[in-house]
This record gives structure tokens, C-alpha cells and sequence, in this order.
């Protein structure tokens, strides 16, 4: 077990370096420097020469590319992302209080929608193909498939505008103190949990249902092992192997910043801080933004991976 | 008083087992319903043991879990009861009838190798059910647990008890969930299929464990197979059933010695034993066409840190030649490497390429790397025949693509031509549209090895083929397979478990253990005077269970106790 989480853990570094590195060319180097993409047309043809290569300087970008490139992954060790071109401020500084705000949002969805979507799914499994069941899959794929600035909207609609029991944005701001920022975000939560419990909830009925199919479930039921017994200890262990990946990456896409939300409620994310650092041109944000989000993807996809390892002793090795 | 005795002495005669006139149901999606069990009544006595026999789809398993008063969603009992100690199972709630599982009856279900719970220790399964079932405190089910598992013959119960299912053989497996099965010592104990999913050897020795069991046991058992040389070997009683009926009831030796019914002659006729000499022919010697010198294999292990790590050898230095039209069996226990050695053949793992020569030429070791001739000339046919056929085409598109492909035939033509080879093999045309799932089991099988002769190989190469189907319909099988091979001259490599299958198809064979060729030669001096201990061993665990059939065949059946 411990090999095993080593050899993952060094498999998701390396993962990491490949991601960083594909980050750095793919913003600062294909097309143009970030200087020129944070420039629009006009402001490129108006800038006398001398100008342009004194600013070039400045951002370091008249050294050599690979040089460049060392320098990024060194600050990337230091944690030092590097500064913004407009206001020369610390990138590291600029998205701390963003993040911090979008894995608060993610945390209590995930805390609140997984023990509804479990309890539906287990509903649902039990009364297979009868009227609960088709319900309850009826609407997870309402619910799933429903975008999240419809269902947003809706809620504003009904809970903000004819009856008005929430703020239809959010007054709170950046820097707040978590509990201010969340207590003024019952919608936007509330937007994201319908979305969680609909997919999650899929994902663990369709493995429930096939596991309460299986020959060892039908064995304990024959020795006369209590039920509930059968599901809490034999059967939810094994449903949850097939969906653990997939609720991983749901997760981390959760985390890495639920734009449309964000930008339907104002909520101040990342998702937020990400569409104004694109307008903006500031290629160094989206950098650090787009290496945060994979770091997400990499960390949950590592904790699936343990989790199904911890439940599925077959895959030990 | 005189009468009080008299009614005490049959009270102890009395049945611990009634079952009269019971119906089960299966309702379809479509409303439609279909009797599985159909008015089967019969008695069981304390102590004895009764065998249910018969093909699958016989409704023989639906009827052994309703002995514990279970059906599976979608079935039900529509009529008769099933008294267990006077108690009718079918009108009992499902808390009642939880309350008595595990106690009263237990079962042993079909398949030992998917009936454990696998995330988690075999000892603490067991542990579960002497907990919870027989109110064993923590302590004293952790040290029964040990006791029980001695019992069921496992090895270092200590080291055992914290192993998962996956680290167990089948037949460990199947110990294990004997042992859950007995730990209340029940009055009635069913047995579903007990060792079909084993192989020879390990057969007997469950068997063997069965046996003492029902020897040191005061409770009556059931055991359900489709293999009569089982209830032959444990069974005092027996009943066949068909489409859900009871077509012949009454002791083991009365009724295998004089059988009524022409389906029960016919499941005698088919359990194939080797007492009878060798139907197989001896082809005059041909030309080689298969050549197999010094061939090794290693599964490459995943790593990050070495390029090419390696496993443990499943094939070491094995040699073989194989004529045209000539028929080799190979045997060995599972694990002994058989089934990589048709693999490599095939071109499925790739392999050595100079280790194998076909028709006097080196044979790339992957099929992709061969040429299309060479991929016309050898063809396979797999043991599960379903996952073999693809879900989505009917099954002559299966048969007329090898036509179009290596033969060129027209559309027309191939759809001719396939009609021939279902003819040739006892299929209707009339299935050659239907979907590999609308086909019964050795219809299915038949299709594989039309598809495979539809390519007129030199060499084919059959792995298992009958291991997943009945033994009526065993023999049926192997009589249309010989007759192709004899036909078109292929040679034939017969890959199985089943010394029956060798002995009935095969003058030369070849035994395999650890992925070495122990044993070589003609069938006949080797099966009759194995040099080898493994061989002799093989062929005893085999020839026992037959003969034991036999005995009971010839009417001298006798139950000796252990």
C-alpha cells in the first residue's frame, strides 16, 4: 500500500511538471509574448519602439525562452507565480482570496450534497423500476442536464424576486471573513448542491444497483445478514469503486472554479478572478489560475486512485 | 403408553423437508409469465442426502434457493408450500425468514468464486455469520472461525483468516463459504452447483469434504448439479428434473440402474467416461504443420522504474509437433499454462517468434503481424462462446464474414455457404438470423466453430470449448466437431480440463503443470499407465468420480462412510 501511494504520488508529479511546462508554451509562446496579448492592436501600433522594449525588459521577456522557462519553474518552486503586467502585483496575492473562496464553495457542496445524493441513491436502488426509483432517475436527469445558469436563475427568480428571502447576488466581498461570504450565498450553494446531487446521485445508484445484483450480496441475504448490514458494510463499498474516479474530477472541476455560477451570483471565486484576468490579458494570472485547476484535477484524480486502492484489495499489489 | 411410543417412532421418521405441489413464476417485462417450477412435491428425511438433477434452464436452481424461501425479483411462489420443521416457507414474512436463514437452512450458492465479499477478509466474513447468526461473542467467533476453517481442510487457518477472496483458490473459496454455510449447524443445507466451477482435482477433494460433512452431520442436504457422476458419489436419493418437472424421483441406485425416462437415459449416456475405449481414430501420419521448439512466456509486469520487468514464467521450454489433420490433446489443471500455449499459437500474446513454426516457416508472434493467409490457416474457437460472438451482428454475418474475407465470396454466395456449414452442424437456417443471445449455449458454441471452419483452416485450435455446457450437450458437440475435422482434414489442438473430451477426440496428448510438458504420447498407454505421479494423480481425481457413477450404474452402489 505504501509502494502503491508512493508510486502514484511520484506518477502525479510528474504529471504536474508535464502540465506546468505545457501551461508556460501554450500562453507565453505560441502566439506572441504576453506583452503583445495583453496589448490590443492599437496600443502595439502607437508604442514607440524603445517604449515596447523597455517594458519587454522589464517583464523579462527580451531573454531566451528557455531561460524564461527555467525561471518559471523556479519561481514555481518558490511559490513565486511572478506579477501581474498592469499593477506589478504579486500574482500568489491576487488569486489566494479567490481560491480560497471557490474551495469554500466546493467544500460545502460536496459536505451537504453527498450524504443527499447517497440517501436518494440507496432510495432509489432499493425500489428499483418502481415509482420512487423512476422518479428519482427522472429528475437527477432533469437535474443533471439542466445548465447552471438556468437553474440559477430560476432561483432568483422564485426565491429572490417573488419571494424575496435571498439576496439575488452577493453583497459580501472578496476578503470577507468565510462564514460573512457564505451566509450571503444561500443561492449560489444551493445552484451548485442540485447540480452535485443529480450527477453524484446517478453515479451511485447505477453501482449500487449492480452490486445489489451481485452473488455475494445474494449470499448474505441467504445467511440472514440484517440488510441494512448487507448495504452499509458489504455493498456501498463495492458500489462506490466504479464512480470514485468520476466523482473525483467532479470535484475538482467543482473546486477549480464553477464559472457560470460565479459569474451568475457574483460570487468572488476563482472561476470570477479567471474571466477578469482573460479580458484583462493577464497572462501570468491565467497561468497561475490554469496551473491551480490542474493541480485540483491531478490531487482529486490521486485520492480517487487511493480511495479505490483503500476499497478494492484487488488492486493493491 | 403403547400408542404414545408408536406415534414417537414415526415422529422421527418424520420428514424434515416437505415440499408439495410448488409453482414459481417468473414474470417478464412484458407481463408474460413463465412457470419455472411446476407442482414439484417431495420428502427429505433427517440426515439424508437428495440430489436435484438436470440441464440448465431445468429450473433446478430457482427450486434450491425457494428451499430457503427466497426467489430472485421478478419470480415468485404461486402455489404449493415448503415445510421446514412443519413451518410452510412460503407464507412466512421475509423478517421470518430472515430470522431462520443461516440458522435453520443455509445455502451454498452456484458460483464460489463471485459469493465472497471481496473488499474485505475471508475470516471476517466468516466471523460475520457466527456473530450475527449463532451469537458467538467477538472472541469466540474469532477462535471458532479458526476451529471451522481446520475443519473445511484449509491450510494455516491463522494466515488464512486475514487473506481477501482474490488471494484464495476457487476450491479455498468454495471451503470458505462451506464453512459460512455450516456455522449453525443447519437443518437443511443446500448446495447449488457445488464444484462445477472447479477443476478435477479440486472436484474430488471438495467432494471428499462434502462427503465427511454429510457423514459427521445430523441435517438433511440438497444438492443441486447437472453433474450425475455428483449425485452418484454423495446422494442417496435423487430427482430429475426437466422444464420445471419432476420427471423421475426415487433412490440413487434404483433409478440410475433402471432409468424410466429417455431425458434421464440420455443424462447418464452423456456423462462420458473414460472406462469406454478410446473412440478416437489414428489418422495416418502427414507432413508437420505445427512445430513448437523450446517456446518460454512471461507476462511483462507494468513498472515504472525498469523497462521490461517480468513475471514469473507460465510457459518454460515447451515443445511440441503437431501433423496435418493429426488431433493433440493437451491437459493440465488450470494454472498449468495450457491456454497461454494456445494463445501464442493464435498470435493473441505475441511470444517468441522463432520458437514457433507453422507449415515449415517461423510464425510471427502476433496475428496482426502475420499474413492474411497465415491468419486463414490457424483458427480458434474460445470456451465462452457468448463473449466470443459479437452481441450486435446476427450470427450469420459471424460465419458469412470469414467467407468474404479469406475466401472471397460473394455476398450471396456466402450467405449460401454458411447456410451448408449450420446444416453440417445441426443448426436450423432459420437461426442464422437470430442474435448470438436469442441461441442456447452449445447452439451458440456450434456458431463459433462454423465461423472457425468457415475459413477451412489447416489448424485449429479449441480452448475449453465444452466446459460451459451441459453434458448432454457435451457430447453432441464433440460428435459435430469431429465429424468437420474429419472432413476437412484439420488439424486439431484440443485444449481442456476434461479427460473425457481427450480421450473421446484425441490419439496423442500432451500434460501440462507449471508450463512444462510433463507427459507426452499416445492417449491411450498414458491414460491407462501414467509414468508420472501429476498425470496419475489427474487421472484418478477423474476416473473416481466415473466410476462411482458406474458402480451405482451396474446396481452395486455402496455408500461406504469415511
Amino acid at each position: 500500500m505504501i509502494a502503491l501511494i508512493l508510486r502514484r504520488g511520484a506518477l502525479s508529479l510528474v504529471t504536474l511538471f508535464l502540465l506546468a511546462s505545457f501551461i508556460f508554451f501554450a500562453t507565453e509562446v505560441l502566439p506572441g509574448d504576453a506583452l503583445d496579448v495583453s496589448l490590443s492592436a492599437d496600443e502595439i501600433a502607437n508604442m514607440p519602439a524603445e517604449v515596447m522594449a523597455r517594458r519587454k525588459a522589464e517583464l523579462g521577456l527580451d531573454r531566451p525562452i528557455l531561460e524564461r522557462y527555467w525561471g518559471f519553474l523556479g519561481g514555481l518552486l518558490r511559490f513565486d507565480l511572478g506579477r501581474t503586467i498592469i499593477t506589478r502585483a504579486p500574482v500568489g496575492e491576487i488569486i489566494a482570496m479567490p481560491l480560497r473562496n471557490s474551495v469554500a464553495l466546493a467544500g460545502v457542496t460536496l459536505l451537504l450534497a453527498l450524504p443527499v445524493a447517497l440517501a436518494i441513491a440507496m432510495a432509489a436502488a432499493q425500489a428499483k423500476g418502481r415509482a420512487v426509483d423512476n422518479a428519482v432517475s427522472g429528475a437527477a436527469i432533469i437535474g443533471y442536464s439542466i445548465p447552471e445558469f438556468v437553474t440559477g436563475l430560476l432561483l432568483i427568480a422564485v426565491f429572490a424576486v417573488w419571494w424575496p428571502l435571498f439576496p439575488a447576488t452577493i453583497t459580501a466581498s472578496t476578503n470577507d471573513p468565510l462564514g460573512v461570504l457564505l451566509a450571503a450565498a444561500p443561492l449560489a450553494i444551493a445552484t451548485t448542491i442540485i447540480g452535485s446531487v443529480a450527477y453524484l446521485g446517478r453515479i451511485l445508484r447505477v453501482g449500487l444497483i449492480e452490486v445489489m445484483a451481485a452473488d455475494f450480496v445474494e449470499r448474505l441475504h441467504l445467511s440472514g445478514i440484517p440488510r441494512w448490514r448487507i448495504i452499509w458494510l458489504h455493498a456501498l463499498p463495492a458500489a462506490m469503486i466504479p464512480g470514485l474516479s468520476a466523482a473525483a474530477l467532479y470535484a475538482a472541476s467543482l473546486v477549480s472554479g464553477v464559472v457560470v455560477v460565479e459569474m451568475v451570483f457574483a460570487y468572488p471565486g476563482i472561476g470570477a478572478e479567471l474571466v477578469r484576468a482573460v479580458t484583462r490579458r493577464e497572462v501570468h494570472v491565467v497561468q497561475a489560475i490554469a496551473l491551480a485547476a490542474a493541480i485540483c484535477v491531478v490531487l482529486f484524480n490521486l485520492l480517487a486512485d487511493l480511495g479505490i486502492a483503500a476499497l478494492d484489495p484487488r488492486t493493491r499489489r | 403408553m403403547h400408542w404414545g411410543w408408536m406415534r414417537r417412532g414415526v415422529a422421527v421418521a418424520e420428514p424434515v423437508l416437505q415440499v408439495r405441489a410448488l409453482c414459481i413464476e417468473w414474470r417478464g417485462a412484458d407481463g408474460r409469465t413463465n412457470r419455472v417450477v411446476d407442482g414439484v412435491s417431495f420428502d427429505l428425511a433427517p440426515g439424508a442426502t437428495l440430489g436435484i438433477a438436470g440441464e440448465s434452464g431445468s429450473g433446478k436452481s430457482t427450486l434450491a434457493r425457494a428451499l430457503l424461501g427466497h426467489c430472485r425479483p421478478g419470480s415468485a411462489i404461486t402455489s404449493g408450500s415448503i415445510r421446514l420443521d412443519g413451518e410452510n416457507l412460503a407464507s412466512l414474512s421475509e423478517p421470518e425468514l430472515a430470522r431462520r436463514r443461516g440458522r435453520v437452512m443455509a445455502m451454498v450458492p452456484q458460483n464460489p468464486l463471485a459469493s465472497l465479499t471481496f473488499h474485505m477478509p475471508v475470516g471476517r466474513q466468516l466471523e460475520e455469520v457466527l456473530r450475527l447468526r449463532a451469537g458467538l461473542s467477538a472472541k469466540a467467533a474469532g477462535l471458532r472461525a479458526l476451529e471451522l476453517f481446520g475443519q473445511m481442510g484449509l491450510p494455516e487457518p491463522e494466515r488464512l483468516v486475514r487473506r481477501y477472496p482474490h488471494q484464495l483458490s476457487g476450491g479455498q473459496r468454495q471451503r470458505v463459504v462451506l464453512a459460512c454455510a455450516i456455522a449453525c449447524d443447519p437443518a437443511l443445507l443446500v448446495l447449488d452447483e457445488p464444484t462445477t466451477a472447479l477443476d478435477k482435482t479440486t472436484e474430488a477433494q471438495v467432494l471428499d469434504l462434502i462427503r465427511r460433512l454429510r457423514m459427521a452431520r445430523q441435517g438433511a442436504m440438497v444438492i443441486v448439479t447437472h453433474d450425475l457422476n455428483v449425485v452418484a458419489d454423495i446422494c442417496d436419493q435423487v430427482l430429475v428434473m426437466q422444464h420445471g418437472r419432476i420427471i423421475e424421483q426415487g433412490a440413487v441406485g434404483t433409478v440410475f440402474s433402471a432409468p424410466r425416462e429417455a431425458y434421464t437415459r440420455g443424462l447418464l449416456g452423456a456423462a462420458l467416461r473414460v472406462e469406454e475405449a478410446s473412440r478416437a481414430t489414428h489418422a495416418a501420419p502427414g507432413p508437420t504443420l505445427l512445430e513448437v521448439k523450446g517456446l518460454s512466456f512471461r507476462y511483462a509486469r507494468p513498472s515504472l522504474l525498469r523497462r521490461n520487468p517480468l513475471g514469473p514464467p507460465i510457459l518454460d521450454g515447451v515443445g511440441l509437433s503437431l501433423a496435418r489433420g493429426e488431433v493433440l490433446g493437451v491437459i493440465g489443471e488450470s494454472g498449468s499454462g495450457k491456454t497461454t500455449l494456445g494463445g501464442i499459437i493464435a498470435g493473441l500474446l505475441g511470444g517468441e517468434a522463432t520458437a514457433v513454426r507453422f507449415d515449415g516457416r517461423p510464425l510471427p508472434g502476433l496475428a496482426a503481424q502475420r499474413t492474411r493467409e497465415q491468419r486463414r490457416r490457424i483458427q480458434m474457437v474460445f470456451q465462452d462462446p457468448l463473449s466470443s460472438l459479437n452481441p450486435r451482428r446476427r450470427v450469420g454475418d459471424a460465419v458469412m464474414r470469414p467467407l468474404q474475407l479469406f475466401r472471397g465470396l460473394e455476398r450471396r454466395e456466402a450467405a449460401r455457404c454458411a447456410a451448408s456449414l449450420f446444416e453440417e452442424l445441426g443448426l436450423e437456417a432459420a437461426l442464422l438470423s437470430r442474435f448470438p443471445r436469442q441461441l442456447s449455449g452449445g447452439q451458440q458454441q456450434r456458431v463459433a466453430i462454423a465461423r472457425a471452419f468457415a475459413a477451412e483452416p489447416d489448424l485449429l485450435i479449441c480452448d475449453e470449448i465444452t466446459s460451459a455446457l451441459d453434458a448432454s450437450v457435451q457430447a453432441q458437440l464433440l460428435d459435430h466437431l469431429a465429424m468437420m475435422q474429419r472432413r476437412q482434414g484439420t488439424a486439431m489442438l484440443l485444449i481442456t480440463h476434461d479427460l473425457a473430451v481427450v480421450w473421446r477426440m484425441a490419439p496423442r496428448v500432451l500434460v501440462m503443470q507449471g508450463g512444462r510438458i510433463l507427459e507426452a504420447g499416445a492417449t491411450e498407454a498414458i491414460f491407462r499407465n501414467p509414468q508420472n505421479p501429476y498425470t496419475a494423480a489427474l487421472l484418478g481425481a477423474a476416473s473416481r468420480a466415473a466410476r462411482a457413477g458406474q458402480g451405482v450404474l451396474a446396481g452395486t452402489g455402496d455408500k461406504k462412510p469415511l
